[in-house]
């Protein structure tokens, strides 16, 4: 028993359900006639469903021939979206039953971070990770909020998975990239590029003055996490590299103060990267907006603001504690 | 012609004698080749994927990375192997499945389709349009300032599918809607919507970012108190989140000047009186 639900609620048993639910965008666009590339389409997005259901037990060479191969298709411009899903259902196509439904529509959604929030705290409660309580929390409240949705609005299982993959396909292949750009980043680390820069920031700094090697040391976390696309990558190159030995060291600075703020000076970084995809290029996909690079422009005023705080900050920290 | 070959050859020499002076290598710094694949290719806006992957395998084969590991039905195969080293397409595949819980959002695309279809948009728009008060920027600072406190509480989640997408964006648009008192999204024009959408996901962002820093059962702690520890200092994960404070407290600040702004903008191009 204890096997069982510890089974149903793990990681695993939700990557399944993400596979299925793949499974039926790709069978959907597969039957779509007016999709002018529904075999390619259909491929792509059932590859990434058994990569989703088998990714634990795969040979690690094949899941790596499996990414060459979406690419392989998304390159060839073989992705693509049929008429019928692009219909967008921007004025709530039933009307007379929307107007019955009313506030009661909100509950449907509702369900999805209530659900998320609750699997998470419980997760805590039992000592387990929260941050993969949320995970699970975030596919079952998917799940129950289909299930809650059908219930309320008298519509079909086809209803939902119709829109669902209207909302897929609308996004594409932007759908890999988060997992492809952090893969990217695995390989930056292992080629140590990070060793590189971390090498050249030190060849470059000027010696001794703590204004000028704070900028270096916030100028080049910020750069290399949008290299990286991830602070946390980049968080131990420039400790080891650069901020231990250029500042907590020689100036006998608290870690503690000059650590936290480096690593979210690092942040700044994320908000003006596309290599940080997750955060600033599928939002531009789920809101269907024009500019790809729309979210980075508008954030781009805020994140040079408070990357020069940083450096106040951490300069004024060090200088009166 | 010739005046240029020797221009040429006495620049090389001097960039070759500067990175001696700087102790590195060119085949190291040929190393960084990858970035300039990711730079060019997104400038040019290539097809992401594309770009991603072959900066992958230009850093991987320059660095002297093997394709392949030595391992199973390939040990030992010569050029593409090396013993003891994971491969470029091992390492791939092993990244991209650990890293698929990002694409987890794709299981509530279908409750979310479905709920736009039976009229959610238009329902999180009335709703808001019945705030007097609510204005695009007040309502993403008020977004901003939950996710900030779910950080404190120690909840990290997902937002833009969560949220955004389905709640704080629409009602964002009744707000302007509102503003500009209109009664369907039509009238307002593409700019402004492609505006307010960026800054949906801008606040969740701030939000998230700034936010997770102030909960030492979070990652972003446990990194730093980690990484720290491993090169030698003990750190006191509390201590770490005191510190956070300044800078999460001038997130939100400065992010409630740049909403601000966004409603001074909305106001002067929404105003019943333009035409616009």
């Amino acid at each position: 028993m204890t096997f069982l639900t510890s089974a149903l609620f793990s990681l695993n048993a939700v990557y399944i359900l993400t596979g299925i639910v793949l499974f039926i965008f790709a069978a959907l666009n597969f039957r779509d006639r007016s999709n002018k590339h529904r075999i390619g389409t259909a491929l792509f997005w059932s590859i990434l469903g058994i990569i989703f259901v088998l990714g634990s037990i795969l040979p690690t060479w094949i899941a790596g021939l499996m990414v060459f191969a979406m690419v392989a298709i998304d390159g060839a411009g073989r992705v693509s979206r049929g008429d019928d899903s692009e219909e967008v259902t921007k004025t709530g196509q039933i009307k007379s039953r929307a107007t019955s439904i009313g506030n009661r529509i909100f509950l449907l959604v509702l369900c999805i971070p209530f659900i998320t929030f609750a699997f998470a705290l419980v997760f805590r409660w039992l000592g387990y990770s929260s941050n993969d309580g949320a995970l699970i929390g975030l596919g079952y409240g998917g799940v129950a909020a289909v299930v809650v949705g059908i219930a309320l609005t008298r519509g079909t299982w086809r209803e939902a998975f119709q829109e669902g993959r209207r909302l897929n396909d609308a996004m594409g292949a932007v759908n890999i990239l988060p997992a492809l750009l952090a893969s990217l980043g695995v390989i930056f680390t292992a080629s140590k590029i990070g060793d590189l820069i971390a090498q050249g920031i030190q060849k470059i700094i000027p010696g001794q003055n703590l204004f000028l090697l704070i900028v270096a040391n916030c100028l080049g976390m910020a750069l290399f996490t949008m290299v990286m696309g991830n602070s946390f990558a980049a968080f131990p190159v420039i400790a080891a590299g650069v901020l231990v030995p250029l500042i907590i060291k020689p100036f006998g600075v608290d870690p503690a103060m000059v650590a936290i703020v480096t690593l979210t000076a690092g942040s700044t970084g994320t908000l003006m990267t596309p290599m940080a995809a997750n955060f600033n290029i599928v939002p531009t996909a789920l809101l269907d907006m024009r500019d790809q690079y729309g979210v980075i422009k508008f954030q781009a005023p805020f994140a040079l603001t408070i990357w020069t705080m940083h450096v106040l900050v951490m300069w004024l920290m060090i200088r009166l504690f | 012609m010739v005046l240029t070959q020797v221009a040429a050859c006495t620049v090389w020499r001097q960039f070759k004698i500067t990175l001696r002076e700087f102790n590195l290598h060119i085949p190291e710094l040929f190393k960084l080749a990858g970035i300039a694949i990711v730079i060019i290719g997104l400038a040019l806006r290539l097809r992401t994927t594309l770009v991603v992957v072959t900066a992958a395998l230009v850093t991987g084969l320059l660095a002297g990375l093997p394709l392949l590991s030595s391992q199973g039905v390939f040990q030992g195969l010569p050029y593409l192997t090396r013993a003891g080293q994971e491969g470029i397409i091992n390492m791939l595949g092993r990244a991209f499945v650990e890293n698929r819980l990002m694409t987890l959002f794709i299981l509530t695309l279908p409750a979310i389709g479905l709920a736009e279809r039976y009229g959610l948009q238009e329902q999180a728009a009335l709703f808001v349009r019945r705030i007097r008060a609510a204005t695009v920027g007040r309502l993403l600072f008020i977004y901003q300032l939950s996710r900030v406190l779910m950080g404190i509480l120690g909840i990290r989640l997902n937002g833009h599918p969560a949220f955004v997408r389905p709640l704080t964006f629409p009602m964002s648009l009744g707000a302007a809607e509102a503003a500009a008192r209109a009664r369907t999204v039509d009238v307002i024009p593409g700019t402004i919507v492609e505006e307010i959408k960026a800054a949906n996901a801008a606040s969740e962002n701030y939000g998230n970012f700034y936010g997770q820093n102030l909960s030492p059962v979070l990652p972003g702690i446990l990194l730093v108190y980690g990484v720290m520890k491993g090169l030698g200092y003990q750190v006191s994960v509390w201590s770490l989140v005191l510190y956070a404070i300044p800078i999460a407290s001038l997130s939100i600040i400065i992010a409630a000047f740049q909403f601000w702004l966004l409603d001074l903008r909305e106001k002067k191009r929404l105003s019943p009186g333009k035409s616009s």
